[in-house]
């Protein structure tokens, strides 16, 4: 049983810079679309130009005729079924990223297109084509608690309303893919921007039959993934078929067409729902009917009721498939959705009742919502939530908020309004993840683990653990992350990373120094006992300093190679947090502008300050998109996504970027309860406090996300 | 500003002759008269092939040029249709600067040419012979830097868009010299570039700092 988290500690919480951020920023790391291996060739993706199609005939004879062209590869054959614009056909490789794609354009295909369905209402009318044998939309299991329906005949009041979000993308900057060089005829090197290291490797030796500890993957860095990032994915096996087929190293990354495509999207999410309350102001039930889309695949399920108790509740899901793109994670998978539906009912409740939302919340947290906590007692989440709601409302100024009713009737076009909304997620680690400790007899000090930094902070944050318990700085620890070789890492992903690399990291760390304090102490004339950490320095018996490089200089020419792994109370899950939106909108051109955004957010021990800050300060901004701009648009006519790109598919820019109060909920307590992860928690209740504070200041609900103009006025017309 | 326009690059000229523009012109001749005199020396020696794939006309073939980047003179072999960015990435192995949209609308691919920030996914490298082309790699990184404050103000998370915005940042702060930017000048001088992460609060922080530093240095 290792030692909890230290009491004092001396760089654990404090705000340390990334250790890679000067590479970053100087354009000196190298990320995995940054490699070219000698002799690489560049490889580009065919991709379906149709919805809905299938391949008569594929001739790529004068592809593979063209000088320069190297080899072609078939991902999908004659014969097949395309189900989206966008799916992968084919891969060529070549000399040059410009011959590749004049392969790709040289490849013939006959198509037989066939009729499409690209749209959820195009899937479910009458006469739709059927994309599976099963049908396109797939029911869930009714969810019931309660009498929901003798609960709302007793309610003092109850709403109904229908709310709908659409299916957004992830949009990571460094595009999904690969780079594969065959090292003999069973040993790969891959460099992949991937959040899933040793994912990617069992992958990849399961799709070529070759021994997984012959594969390497290397992500020494990466350019986000969101949750899109965890395969290795068709295009990433056709670089390994032709690399293996042209003897050369193969670079094959998507272009940005393709990965708004087929890499990966937030499904939809639509509700028709009742929900009502008592004459107090507690929701007492809610009937649901929800639907989604995530594409060709299914998991639109999110959660819902979300944050509240609700004692009688019932609700019914359909996942519906559409031709389009897959679904994969993205960031806090289900909750931002659950959470915009939730929490805009709540709000419309609320005004209904003329009640003020905030204390609307405040009466329907359950009374008892238990959640671990690392080494102490279990907590009650609704009490974090009443402290956390009063800090926010503060820093907002909700004392400033007007009900709708006020708002709607004050004059001139721009109307100011407030929103808030509640958020939950897990967070915990996981027990079977390794980091390697080396410390060097020449006091050099390495750490190494297959987990990798998708961006979080990661890497620096396990240097900062060792360096805490060796007593160095962080920047005299290398963080050896991102290689598949290495002891089993965390894949990143439910932000469980931190909390399941850092017990490892911590364990490591203290296994080396004991094993350290072993081995040198009779060289100091000392006991093991008599020996401890300073900083920079071994103290013998808490006077004599050695100097830590002399220390380990008693070494001799063997370093020390611990592997820690987990242990319990080092970590915990099941964090809340809540948003503030204060906002304007100009009722004559629908354009909603963000004065302030306030979150609250506990996430347990925070380890790094600044890189906290910085996924805290980034799961905003992506709710703001989110509630704000993005909506992959789909051509009901030719089936086609019409903005596969960065110009029509909006995402914010600096000066969308309003001024933004970061509050950690850090305290004596919180720290108690070990690491938990932080990356997702504070994207998912943005949008919904931003769509509240629309609706506030409207005086009507805006009840299809996210808020463009278009959507703004819609609802204006209506009301 | 409404949020429709908040993608056109503020004060970013493009040069003389883009990608697009290229890919529209129908014929080596047309292409031909608006090259710089070096490049269109270098046109002539190309055997540029006019294939046909598509219904578009695309120029293939080979063309060896030489390029300034980074101080240094460096020879390369490209085709006409190559942007400066593929040809800094994929041939010159100068791999700072990211391709992200490839088509002018995030700003990871900006570089320094001749002192003015440009996209260079969509700026042809046979129209940049004869200019001086400078990436981030070239930048100091001592304390005060662009670099340096992006790190001291973690402006940077996955780190894919940050060298765009380290070069957008540190072009303004050249054109501008002595200025102390307000927010907003900030704001505006880098809403040609996107950062999926949202390392935008972090990164106003570093450019205000890094002006700030460099007014002292300058003084
Ligand atoms: S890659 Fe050039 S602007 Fe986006
Ligand atoms: S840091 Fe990841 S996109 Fe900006």
């Amino acid at each position: 049983m290792a030692a909890l988290w230290p009491d004092n500690p001396r760089l654990i919480g404090e705000g340390v810079p990334r250790l890679d951020g000067l590479a970053k920023a100087s354009g000196r790391a190298k990320y995995p679309s940054d490699e070219r291996p000698d002799g690489v060739l560049f490889a580009v993706v065919l991709h379906s130009p149709h919805a809905h199609a299938k391949i008569v005939k594929i001739d790529t004879s004068k592809a593979e005729a063209i000088p320069g062209v190297k080899g072609v590869h078939l991902i999908a054959n004659e014969g097949a079924t395309l189900r989206y614009h966008g799916e992968e056909i084919a891969a060529v490789a070549a000399e040059s990223e410009e011959i590749a794609r004049d392969g790709c354009r040289a490849i013939a295909i006959e198509y037989e297109v066939l009729p499409h369905a690209v749209t959820e209402a195009q899937a479910v009318a009458d006469g739709a084509p059927q994309l599976t044998p099963r049908g396109n939309t797939q029911a869930g299991r009714a969810q019931e608690d309660g009498d929901p329906e003798a609960a709302i005949k007793e309610a003092a009041a109850s709403i109904e309303g229908e709310y709908s979000v659409p299916v957004i993308t992830h949009v990571c900057l460094e595009t999904h893919g690969q780079v594969v060089r065959w090292d003999g005829d069973t040993k790969m090197t891959v460099w992949a921007s991937t959040q899933n290291v040793d994912g990617v490797e069992s992958e990849m030796a399961g799709a070529f039959n070759v021994p997984a500890t012959d594969v390497t993957v290397l992500t020494p860095v990466m350019g986000g993934g969101f949750g899109a990032k965890f395969g290795a994915d068709t295009w990433g096996v056709a670089a390994g078929e032709l690399a293996k087929k042209t003897g050369k190293p193969v670079w094959l990354f998507l272009d940005r067409i393709q990965e708004h495509l087929t890499a990966g999207n937030r499904p939809s999410a639509s509700a028709k729902l009742t929900l009502a309350a008592d004459k107090d102001g507690k929701i007492t039930a809610l009937i649901a009917e929800t639907a989604g889309t995530g594409g060709i695949s299914r998991g639109a399920a999110f959660p819902l009721p979300y944050v509240y108790e609700v004692p009688n509740s019932r609700r019914q899901h359909t996942d519906i498939r559409i031709n389009g793109g897959n679904a994969r994670a993205m960031r806090a998978p289900g909750h931002p959705q659950g959470c915009l539906i939730m929490e805009s009912a709540l709000d419309d409740l609320a005004e209904k009742m003329g009640i003020d939302p905030l204390q609307m919340r405040l009466n329907s947290l359950a009374e008892q919502d238990t959640v671990p906590s690392g080494a102490g007692e279990p907590l009650n989440r609704s009490e974090i939530y009443r402290d956390q709601i009063k800090l926010g409302a503060e820093a907002i100024g909700w004392d400033q908020r007007k009900p709708r009713s006020e708002n709607a009737k004050a004059s001139g076009p721009l109307k100011r309004g407030f929103g808030m909304a509640l958020h939950q997620w897990g967070g915990g680690g996981r027990d079977d993840k390794q980091v390697t400790c080396i410390i060097n007899p020449d006091g050099s000090v390495e750490l190494r683990s297959a987990t990798q930094d998708i961006g979080t902070g990661c890497r620096t944050v396990l240097a900062q653990i060792a360096a805490e318990v060796l007593g160095l700085n962080t920047t005299d620890i290398t963080s050896n992350i991102g290689n598949s070789q290495f002891p089993p890492g965390q894949a990143s992903g439910g932000s469980t990373t931190t909390p399941s690399m850092a017990p490892p990291a911590y364990n490591a760390a203290l296994e080396a120094r004991d094993l350290l304090f072993k081995r040198i102490a009779s060289a100091l004339d000392a006991e093991p006992g008599d020996l401890e950490i300073g900083k920079g320095v071994i103290l013998v018996k808490g006077e004599r300093e050695v100097p830590w490089k002399e220390a380990c200089r008693k070494l001799g020419t063997m370093p020390i190679n611990v592997t820690g792994s987990f242990s319990e109370g080092l970590t915990a899950q099941g964090v809340g947090g809540c948003q503030f939106v204060d906002l304007t909108v100009d009722t004559e051109t629908g354009v909603v502008k963000l004065n302030k955004i306030v979150a609250v957010q506990d996430t347990g021990l925070i380890l790094n300050m600044m890189t906290w800050k910085s996924q805290v300060y980034g799961g905003v901004i992506m709710g703001l998109n989110y509630g704000l701009f993005e909506e992959l648009v789909m051509d009901p006519s030719t089936g086609l996504c019409l903005n596969p790109d960065m110009e029509l598919y909006k995402l914010a820019g600096a000066s969308d970027i309003p001024a933004i109060d970061i509050i950690p909920f850090d305290n004596e307590q919180m720290r108690k309860r070990g690491v938990i992860g932080v990356g997702e928690p504070p994207t998912i209740a943005t949008a919904a406090a931003i769509g509240n504070a629309v609706a506030n200041a409207l005086g009507t609900r805006v009840p299809n996300f996210p808020m463009t103009p278009m959507n703004v006025l819609n609802a204006l017309a209506k009301a | 500003m409404p949020p429709e326009d908040h993608k056109a690059p503020a004060e970013l000229p493009r040069p003389g002759h883009s990608r697009r523009d290229f890919l529209r012109g129908s014929s080596l001749a047309a292409a031909g008269a608006v090259m710089a005199t070096s490049a269109e020396t270098a046109m002539h020696e190309a055997r540029a092939d006019v294939s046909e794939a598509d219904g578009v006309e695309i120029f293939s073939g080979s063309c060896p040029i030489e390029l300034k980047v980074n101080g240094e003179a460096m020879s390369v072999t490209i085709e006409p249709r190559s942007t400066l960015l593929d040809t800094l990435r994929n041939r010159l192995n100068v791999t700072g600067p990211k391709r992200v949209c490839d088509r002018a609308s995030c700003g990871a691919c900006t570089v320094i040419l001749d002192g003015d920030a440009v996209y260079s996914c969509t700026t042809l490298a046979i129209s940049c012979t004869g200019h001086e082309v400078r990436t981030l790699e070239s930048f100091e990184t001592d304390e005060g830097s662009v670099p340096q404050s992006f790190l001291q103000n973690d402006a940077l998370m996955c780190g894919y868009c940050t060298p765009g915005f380290v070069t957008a940042c540190q072009a303004w702060l050249e054109k501008n010299p002595g200025k102390e930017p307000t927010l907003d000048d900030i704001k505006q001088g880098l809403d040609g570039n996107i950062c999926r992460c949202g390392t935008y609060i972090g990164v106003f922080q570093a450019a205000l700092d890094a002006a700030k530093a460099m007014k002292k240095g300058g003084a």
